[in-house]
C-alpha cells in the first residue's frame, strides 16, 4: 500500500504434468504492473495449478516464472513474498480478525506498534476497523473474505493471488464484493491474479482475461475484446452465450464474405485487418443472441431469417427466446422486455434480423 | 429423539445392568476406605478417616505416590513429544508408508503387556535399566505414545491443510507455522493424548513388577504388594485417592475440549 507500484510477472512456457496428465501445457503470458488479470476456465483447465505455481505451492515440471525480469521458479512460497487469499479464506479460526492480520507482519518480526499501525490501515482499508477483536467464525461470509484481503495485503506483497476469492459467497452479494474488488485493486495499485470459473465475475472485474481450457492458454484480452472478437468456438461458448453458424465461405473480399449455411446465406462484414477464409473453406460464425433484433413488420436488416418461437423465458430486464428459424436451425435471442413491443408465444411467428457485423468468424476448437 | 426406538423392559434393565457392574467394584471400594475396622470390610460401628491418615502419614505410601507420579509426569513428557512428532510427520508426507508407522506405533496397545515387559527385562538388564527411574520412565513413555497419536492423528484430520499453506504463503517458516498455527489447533488433541499417557503410566503394573524391584516402588507394585502380604483398608483408602485423582484428570479433559469445540 506504500510505493502504489505493482510488479510484473511472466510465465515462460509453464507446465506441470502429474504422471501422465497435463495439468498446465505450455503457458506463456505477461501480467504487466498494477494489471488485474483474471484466470478464467472450466474445472480442470489448470487455472488454480498455474496459480498455485505462481504461488510457489505446486513446482512446475517444465518453463519458469519471472518476477520484474528475475526468476523466482525455485523459491518456496514463505520467500515469494506475494499475498494470497484461498478458497474458503483459510483464516486461522484461533486468532482474533487482527491477530489474523497481523500475522504476516509478526511472521516479519515487525515491532508490536508497527504491527498496530499496519493492521489498523489494511482493516480500514476493507472497512473492518470495529471488528479487530472478534474471531473468524463470528464475522459473516463477506466479512471473512475481507479478512483474508487485509491479511493477504498488510505486508505490502509483490502480487496478490485471489483462489475463486467470491465462490463461497451468495450472488447478491457476490455482485456487491465484485464492485469493491475492483475499487480495492484501484485504491492500492498492486498486481491482481485472480482465478475464477464465474464469467461474469471475470468480465466485470478484470482488466484482462486469460481463458484456459485444458491445461491451455487459448486466447487472452481485455474482457470487451475477448468477448467481442472471441477467437475460438470454446472462448465464444464459455464467455457469455452464443449461437453458432456453420457453412462454406464464399466471395471473399478484403471487406467481407457470405457464409453459404446450407440455402441461407450470411452476410459477414470483417473488422480492419482481418483475413477474409479462403473461398470454399468450411467456416464458424459465432453470432450472440443480444445481436440479433426482432423485426417489425416492413423492416429490414442484413440479415433476415423467418421463424418461430419454440420457447421463451422472461428474465426481468429482458427475455430470452428459441426460435426454430426457417433456414438456420435454432438461435437463441436476449431482447431487452422494454423493446419487445409483443407479449411473447410458443408458436408466435417472427422475423429476426442482424448487421453483417454482428457474427465474429471462429476456429472451431469443439472435440 | 422423536421417532426413535425405545427400549422394551428387557433392554432398559440390561443396560443398567451394564452400568451397575462398571460402576459397582469403584463404588464399594469407598466404603471399605472409611470402615472403622482394621481389615478390609464394610463399616460397622460408624465411619473412620483413620486410614487416610495413615495413607498420608505414612513415608512408605507418600514416597510411593510422589515417586508414581514424578514418573507418570517424566513418561507423559516422553510420549507427548514423540507422539507428537511421529503424527505431524505423518499427516505432513502422508503416504502409504506412513500409514504402516501409524499402525506400528500403536503395537504397544495391541500387543499384551506382559509380552512387552518380559522383552523389556530382557533388554534392560544389560543396559542397566532395571529398577531405574530412567528404565520406568523409558517404558512408561514409549508405551505411552500411541494414545498421543491417537489423539493428535485425529485432530490433524479436522485441521485444514491450507492454514499451513496460508502461513508459508504469508512468509512463516515451517518452525513459525508449527509454533503459531499447526499446535495451537491441535492443542487440545495434544492434551487429552498426554492425560491419557499419564494415566497409563500412573496406574501401570505388569512391567514395573518385571523391570523395578527395590529403588522404585510405584504406587500400584506397593497396593499389589500390599494385598499379597496383609488386608490393610490403606489400600482402599488409596484407591479412592486414586479414583478421585483420575475423575478430576478426565474432568480436567473434558473441560477443555468442550472450550476448544465451543
Amino acid at each position: 500500500m506504500s510505493d502504489g507500484r505493482g510488479h510484473a510477472l511472466v510465465l515462460r512456457g509453464l507446465s506441470k504434468h502429474y504422471g501422465a496428465f497435463t495439468a498446465v501445457d505450455k503457458v506463456s503470458l505477461e501480467v504487466g504492473q498494477g494489471e488485474f488479470l483474471t484466470l478464467l476456465g472450466p474445472s480442470g483447465s489448470g487455472k488454480t495449478t498455474i496459480l498455485m505455481a505462481v504461488a510457489g505451492f505446486v513446482a512446475p515440471t517444465a518453463g519458469s516464472i519471472l518476477l520484474d525480469g528475475s526468476d523466482i521458479t525455485p523459491l518456496p512460497p514463505e520467500k515469494r513474498n506475494f499475498g494470497m487469499v484461498f478458497q474458503g479464506y483459510a483464516l486461522f479460526p484461533h486468532m482474533t480478525v487482527a491477530d489474523n492480520v497481523a500475522f504476516p507482519l509478526r511472521v516479519r518480526r515487525l515491532s508490536r506498534a508497527d504491527r498496530d499501525v499496519k493492521v489498523r490501515a489494511a482493516l480500514d482499508l476493507v472497512q473492518l476497523g470495529q471488528f479487530a477483536d472478534r474471531l473468524p467464525k463470528q464475522l459473516s461470509g463477506g466479512q471473512q473474505q475481507r479478512v483474508a484481503l487485509a491479511r493477504a495485503l498488510v505486508f505490502d506483497p509483490a502480487l496478490l493471488l485471489l483462489d475463486e476469492p467470491l465462490s463461497a459467497l451468495d450472488k447478491k452479494l457476490r455482485a456487491e464484493l465484485q464492485e469493491e474488488l475492483k475499487a480495492l485493486h484501484k485504491r492500492v495499485g498492486r498486481t491482481f491474479i485472480n482465478v475464477t470459473h464465474d464469467q461474469e465475475e471475470a468480465l466485470s472485474m478484470s482488466d484482462r482475461i486469460a481463458i484456459l481450457n485444458h491445461g491451455k492458454l487459448i486466447q487472452h484480452g481485455a474482457p470487451g475484446a475477448l468477448y467481442e472478437r472471441p477467437r475460438t468456438r470454446f472462448v465464444a461458448d464459455f464467455l457469455g452465450k452464443s449461437n453458432f453458424l456453420e457453412g462454406i465461405a464464399r466471395v471473399p473480399t478484403a471487406r467481407g464474405f457470405t457464409l453459404e449455411a446450407g440455402v441461407h446465406d450470411i452476410a459477414v462484414r470483417l473488422t480492419e485487418g482481418e483475413a477474409p477464409p479462403p473461398e470454399g473453406k468450411r467456416s464458424l460464425l459465432s453470432l450472440r443472441p443480444e445481436k440479433i433484433g426482432l423485426l417489425t413488420d416492413g423492416a429490414t436488416a442484413e440479415n433476415v431469417v423467418g421463424g418461430s418461437i419454440v420457447a421463451w423465458s422472461y428474465l426481468g430486464a429482458g427475455y430470452s427466446l428459441r426460435i426454430s428459424t426457417d433456414t438456420l436451425g435454432e438461435l437463441r435471442v436476449v431482447l431487452p422486455a422494454w423493446q419487445a413491443s409483443f407479449a411473447p408465444a410458443e408458436g408466435l411467428p417472427v422475423r429476426l434480423g442482424w448487421s453483417a457485423d454482428a457474427a465474429v468468424l471462429v476456429e472451431d476448437d469443439a472435440p | 429423539m422423536d421417532g426413535a426406538h425405545t427400549p422394551g423392559p428387557f433392554g432398559r434393565g440390561l443396560a443398567w445392568a451394564t452400568a451397575l457392574y462398571l460402576v459397582l467394584p469403584i463404588l464399594i471400594i469407598l466404603p471399605v476406605a472409611l470402615t472403622d475396622q482394621r481389615y478390609l470390610s464394610l463399616p460397622q460401628d460408624g465411619i473412620s478417616f483413620e486410614h487416610f491418615r495413615t495413607v498420608l502419614s505414612s513415608p512408605e505410601w507418600l514416597g510411593s505416590i510422589w515417586q508414581s507420579f514424578t514418573i507418570a509426569i517424566a513418561a507423559t513428557v516422553l510420549s507427548v513429544v514423540a507422539g507428537t512428532l511421529c503424527a505431524i510427520g505423518c499427516w505432513r508426507i502422508s503416504r502409504r508408508a506412513t500409514d504402516l508407522i501409524r499402525v506400528l506405533m500403536l503395537l504397544p496397545l495391541i500387543i499384551p503387556s506382559i509380552v512387552y515387559a518380559i522383552g523389556l527385562y530382557r533388554y534392560f538388564g544389560p543396559l542397566g535399566l532395571l529398577d531405574r527411574f530412567a528404565g520406568v520412565v523409558l517404558a512408561h513413555g514409549v508405551t505411552g505414545i500411541p494414545y498421543v497419536v491417537i489423539t493428535v492423528s485425529t485432530a490433524l484430520a479436522g485441521f485444514d491443510p491450507r492454514l499451513e499453506q496460508a502461513a508459508r504463503g504469508m512468509g512463516a517458516s515451517l518452525s513459525q507455522t508449527l509454533r503459531w498455527v499447526i499446535l495451537p489447533r491441535i492443542a487440545p488433541g495434544i492434551f487429552s493424548g498426554a492425560i491419557f499417557a499419564f494415566i497409563h503410566s500412573w496406574d501401570e503394573l505388569v512391567m514395573v513388577l518385571f523391570i523395578a524391584s527395590r529403588d522404585v516402588f510405584t504406587l500400584p507394585r506397593r497396593i499389589w504388594d500390599g494385598i499379597n502380604e496383609n488386608l490393610d483398608p490403606a489400600m482402599a483408602a488409596v484407591a479412592v485417592l486414586l479414583i478421585l485423582f483420575t475423575t478430576l484428570l478426565l474432568m480436567a479433559d473434558r473441560a477443555l475440549r468442550r472450550r476448544s469445540e465451543g
